[in-house]
């Protein structure tokens, strides 16, 4: 089975890209951060300086690691879901569940350690001007050098190599196993984040306005009320429907066509909400706490640059990783979708028609991650702004909002509508008759 | 039950020809592999009359269905359905066209799973800007025999039904000209049976005109007419078919000398 996946690999190379591209971006930030440990472990090293490296490299670290665990789970159940017909023949042709999961994970595997090889040299560069960017802020010691050593590589593999097994073995089982029963677990688990994150998000307003550790429960309330959202995506995106009577061709058959699909449209729907809702907390949190320690005349502390400067690479790393995802679901989901264009066509609707369906659904998609995205972001910003600076909301404008929303819709409709496009190019008659 | 008189104030009525193909060619790659598809094909059908083209594999036989329903454009000749010409528009002209003119059967069915069985029917007329006449699609739904399958969805329907929703489906918008492509090929003998009945009816009842591709000697016979296809080109025409004589004719195609039709 070993061999097969090699061979799967050598193949078709292309299919592997967007595993590959999120193996190599995660291990790279993983390996940029980690070897801050590294840095900081060297001898001679000051307290401020190890205790700045060290919480970076923590901090982000875990970040990055669940990130890559998502974005090779997103791009793998994608790459499973696709291959269905030849994981069938290979059913037939005796493989049993097993070997395919085995298949599959070496598959993943290999692609994942190639992404972590890829990494070695992007991530020692980016961690020399993570370096240089701390001492010149005067967060680290001028004195402090560069190293990228054992913890860092050994970190960077396991981790990327972990995420890509266990995401590869839960997408494969999913894919053979015929009926899905997690549908219980998923609502437990979504109530279970969305209460947890209230009182996270409430119990802000114990703390004072000088607190350090202010920004932790609000902020972390507002990840999980998005994780929350982001579970149940699904039946809220339903539930915005079932009140959406669109009137028009187009606008009619993309109501009804999300109403259908809104289970596979699950996972661009999380990745939307989280999305726009770490963004929009973090960056309004993060300006409404640097604006008030300006107005108080004080100067910034090494902790307070440290946790600005964390938040910002956060948010960072979680856009282009979110951006990933969603082109690459989203891509696969409309390249999916050439039959279903070429029948459409076929019972006489315009290339137009096709598209501006396309775009409805992209738009009712986003519009309903941007607003449960909102909704999180505000649960966290409104406490937040409330006990720090005593108004309801930031007076930093509307203007990061205006640009996280834009991302999204950018990202969501462009890639769709480039998709639909390039899928419409065939001609209807063969459209049909090759996914057939 | 199909009034001609319900349609739009601009149409001028069905024309005497319902199709018309004039010297009409198509060749597939260039060059060194191109294969000709269609080699000068001429023909014309009157109103209300049910043709089935027949021919061995690559005899041009859906190329030949295809550019005469506006599905692909022949390389030379002309093409005219219910006496207009197809002229090589972009496809969203060409789609327009064939929304007040042509009806389509594919053997694929190419029914929209997420779209139950009403509303697959009235699919066309909602695309086309077309007031949404549910009471009728319910009449049409009910005259294929699924008048109590309205809210199915065709993964809940047997191939035989999901075929007879491309049957009200083509026949809601009321056209001029209906384009069968093995409309049985996927079906068991009294599915398909029952479907070339009601493609029978369209005719007979109706005064639709339709042109059904098949390989299938049993299903042709149900047409007033056969034309045969071979290498591109017809090579023969059998007035009120029986099976046995289409199928005896099919086995000597190579035979028979080239005739205009």
């Amino acid at each position: 089975m070993f061999v097969l996946a090699m061979r799967s690999i050598r193949q078709r190379p292309g299919r592997f890209l967007a595993t590959l591209l999120s193996a190599f971006l995660g291990a790279v930030i993983i390996m940029m951060f980690n070897s801050l440990h590294d840095t900081a472990g060297q001898p001679g090293v000051d307290a401020v300086s190890r205790d700045t490296l060290s919480t970076s490299a923590s901090v982000v670290g875990g970040y990055g690691t669940l990130l890559v665990f998502f974005a090779v789970a997103s791009t793998l159940t994608v790459n499973v879901r696709q291959r269905a017909a030849e994981l069938e023949l290979l059913r037939c042709s005796g493989a049993t569940p097993a070997q395919i999961r085995r298949m599959v994970v070496g598959e993943a595997v290999l692609v994942a350690l190639a992404g972590a090889a890829l990494a070695i040299g992007p991530a020692i560069l980016g961690g020399q001007a993570l370096l240089d960017a701390f001492q010149d802020s005067g967060q680290v010691a001028r004195s402090v050098d560069y190293s990228f050593g054992v913890f860092a590589l050994d970190s960077g593999v396991a981790v990327t190599l972990l995420a890509a097994a266990g995401a590869a073995f839960l997408a494969v089982r999913r894919a053979t196993r015929r009926h899905e029963q997690r549908g219980r677990a998923r609502t437990f688990l979504a109530y279970a984040a969305l209460a947890t994150g209230g009182v996270a998000v409430i119990s802000t307003f114990a703390f004072s306005a000088k607190d350090a550790a202010l920004m932790a429960p609000p902020a972390y309330g507002a990840i999980l009320l998005s994780v929350g959202f982001a579970l149940l995506a699904p039946r809220l995106l339903r539930s915005m429907l079932d009140r959406l009577e669109l009137t028009g061709a187009s606008g009619w058959l993309a109501v009804r066509n999300l109403r259908e699909r809104a289970d596979h449209l699950a996972g661009i729907l999380m990745s939307l909400i989280l999305f726009t809702a770490m963004a929009t907390a973090t960056l309004y949190m993060q300006t409404v706490e640097s604006d008030a320690i300006e107005a108080s005349g004080l100067k910034k502390s090494v902790e307070t640059k440290n946790l600005e400067t964390l938040n910002f690479t956060v948010v960072g790393i979680i856009v282009v990783f979110v951006c990933i995802m969603l082109v690459n679901s989203l891509y696969a989901a409309t390249t999916y979708r050439r039959r279903e264009f070429g029948q459409q066509r076929l019972a006489g609707a315009t290339p137009g028609q096709v598209l501006r369906t396309v775009g409805t659904e992209g738009l009712i998609v986003t519009v309903t991650g941007v607003f449960f995205g909102t909704v999180a972001a505000l649960a966290g910003i409104v406490p937040f702004t409330l006990v720090r600076t005593d108004s309801v909301l930031p007076d930093q404008g509307i203007g990061i909002y205006v640009a996280v929303v834009a991302v999204s819709v950018a990202v969501t409709l462009g890639t769709s509508l480039v998709t639909a496009r390039r899928v419409l190019r065939a001609p209807a008659v063969e459209a049909v008759a090759l996914a057939a | 039950m199909f009034r001609t008189g319900s349609r739009r104030a601009q149409d001028t009525g069905p024309a005497a020809e319902a199709l018309r193909l004039v010297k009409v060619s198509k060749t597939y790659g260039s060059d060194g592999g191109a294969v000709t598809a269609l080699d000068g094909v001429t023909l014309g059908l009157g109103r209300g009359t049910f043709t089935a083209v027949m021919g061995p594999s690559g005899s041009g036989k859906s190329t030949l269905l295809q550019c005469a329903a506006g599905l692909d454009r022949p390389d030379s000749g002309i093409v005219r359905v219910d006496g207009t010409e197809l002229t090589g528009g972009s496809e969203a002209e060409l789609t327009k066209f064939r929304r007040g003119r042509i009806g389509f059967v594919f053997q694929q069915y190419n029914l929209l799973e997420t779209l139950t069985v009403a509303q697959n029917t009235v699919l066309p007329l909602r695309l086309a800007g077309r007031r949404v006449d549910r009471k009728r699609a319910r009449e049409v739904l009910a005259q294929v025999g699924l008048g109590d399958r309205l809210g199915h969805r065709p993964d809940q329907l047997s191939g035989g039904q999901r075929q007879r929703v491309a049957i009200a489906r083509a026949l809601v918008t009321e056209p001029r000209v209906i384009f069968a492509d093995e409309p049985t090929g996927a079906l068991d003998t009294r599915s398909a049976r029952d479907v070339l009945r009601l493609l029978q009816e369209a005719v007979r009842v109706h005064g639709r005109t339709v042109v059904m591709v098949t390989h299938d000697p049993v299903a042709a016979s149900y047409a007033d007419a056969v034309l045969f296809l071979a290498d591109g080109r017809l090579v023969g025409r059998m007035d009120t078919p029986t099976a046995d004589a289409v199928a005896e004719r099919l086995a000597h195609l190579g035979d028979d000398v080239t005739v205009g039709v």
